[in-house]
């Protein structure tokens, strides 16, 4: 006993012990989803995230300029694609036009409410990176909108190829986007995504995992009887958590019997590439009235 | 002479920025999700051996939470914790005015080991990272090393000059009190 009090009066171990509570309990109290931050956490991450912008701009013109030149010779084999790829569209948009058409009178026939019609009217923001968190345990990156322009935690955020992650913290003026890459199954704070195939919609799965050693994701709970196929594309469904539905996610790379035979699960190269951060887009579903 | 301490202050700051904002663009991208560079850290573990480690244990915590708190993704306080804990730890062993250059290196070497251990352990407690020790060892602490390591030879001669015009200018003014 007498021993334990001498370990105690060493100021540098109660100091320590201390501040290790101290730090474990702040951990603890953040780690809980916490849809606002405080103003303290807002002011420091509005003024550092101006600061990071000022930083970021010309930054990220010089690496591209640099990245365009060694990019030259690519060029004429993307416009090729781009035409073929453009008379795709001119010719579905026509088919599409028509079937929206369809759609409405439909709707109206049938005595869509209001919020049945818009449900999946999403609204978008473009947003510019502004800083990368590359450590290795939890990667965000921040961008340059947040409640300013009506972001709120949740919400999908893509880039051009596809999903790239989800709001986690928004302040006045930025927010926070946590990659796909941090998702796992048995996080405390998990959030799996329902997902699909194209042409397959009645496939149903869970993105639930991102393995860091293969770059894939993990796609489970995909019933024995159901189609999907290596080289399906894989898009969110939007039936769980509000989370929109016609996000591109990836691209079927392998399919397996799961541990207990009851059900299937993919493996799923992502689209995103999660690096080369420039403009990324964030998801804006339709307002819902109460 | 007054301001070189609020310089130096300043210049870590923008190191904090630099390391968010234009080090990611520098990294090829074959390595992006190998090299996460804590340069601030390095730096604090300078002022550890050169100055004082209360100075660096309270560097260490201020910059590991602002860090926390920009790049807020899961939780606050690891980063505030580890840099802090790890900078003082490094201190109170080779907290020397003198140190010469192999020494400085086994600090950086040790320090960014150390900070990288903790930080790993530190999620695993909350059970946010599924990855096994040497993996994470072999994949992103080792590749870190290096960084640090080539970082803290290039920063070595100026910053422990201006850190020893700041000892001297604090021996001089305790002589004179």
């Amino acid at each position: 006993m007498f021993e334990l009090f001498k370990l105690l009066g060493n100021k540098r171990l109660f100091v320590l012990l201390v501040g290790l509570v101290t730090f474990i309990a702040l951990m603890g109290f953040t780690l809980s989803p916490r849809t606002t931050l405080s103003w303290p956490e807002k002011f420091l991450k509005d003024s550092v995230g101006f600061v990071q912008y000022v930083f970021y701009k010309p930054a990220s013109y010089v690496a591209g300029f640099f990245k365009d030149v060694a990019n030259m010779r690519t060029v004429y084999q993307e416009n090729e694609e781009l035409r073929i790829a453009m008379g795709h569209y001119t010719r579905d948009r026509l088919k599409y036009n028509d079937m929206e058409q369809v759609n409405e009178q439909l709707q109206k026939a049938l005595n869509f409410t209001e919020e049945q019609k818009n449900r999946y009217n999403y609204g978008s923001r473009i947003a510019q990176v502004i800083s990368a968190n590359s450590d290795p345990n939890s990667r965000t990156i921040n961008i340059d909108i947040g409640e300013n322009a009506g972001i709120k935690p949740g919400m999908a955020v893509t880039s051009q190829e596809g999903l790239v992650g989800v709001i986690s913290h928004v302040s006045s003026y930025t927010s926070t986007v946590n990659l796909l890459t941090s998702m796992d199954a048995n996080d405390p704070t998990s959030n799996a995504i329902a997902a699909t195939a194209v042409g397959k919609e009645k496939v149903f799965g869970m993105i639930e995992s991102y393995d860091p050693k293969t770059g894939m994701l993990k796609m489970t709970k995909i019933s024995e009887d159901s189609n999907i196929q290596e080289d399906d594309e894989i898009i969110s469904s939007g039936i769980i958590n509000n989370f929109p539905k016609y996000m591109r996610i990836g691209k079927v790379k392998s399919v397996e019997k799961s541990e207990y035979g009851l059900t299937k699960t993919a493996t799923i190269e992502p689209y995103a590439s999660f690096l080369d951060w420039k403009e990324l887009i964030v998801i804006i579903p339709p307002e819902v009235k109460e | 002479m007054v301001t070189r301490k609020q310089v130096l202050f300043l210049l870590l700051f923008v190191l904090f920025i630099a390391e968010g904002t234009i080090l990611p663009l520098l990294i090829p991208s074959g390595w992006h999700m190998r090299i996460s560079a804590n340069l601030v850290y390095i730096v604090i573990l300078f002022i550890a051996v050169y100055h004082h480690r209360h100075t660096a244990l309270v560097l260490g915590i201020f910059f590991g939470l602002l860090h926390d708190v920009v790049f807020y993704g899961e939780m606050i306080g690891p980063y505030g914790f580890s840099m802090g804990l790890s900078a003082y730890m490094m201190g109170l062993i080779f907290q020397a005015p003198r140190a010469p250059l192999p020494v400085m290196v086994s600090v950086v070497i040790l320090g960014s080991l150390l900070n990288d251990t903790m930080l790993f352990f530190l999620y695993k407690l909350f059970q946010l990272n599924h990855v096994t020790f040497d993996w994470a060892l072999l994949e992103y602490m080792i590749p870190n090393l290096f960084v640090h390591f080539v970082f803290a030879l290039i920063i070595y001669v100026p910053l422990r000059k201006q850190l020893e015009r700041i000892g001297k200018r604090r021996s001089k003014t305790e002589e004179a009190s």
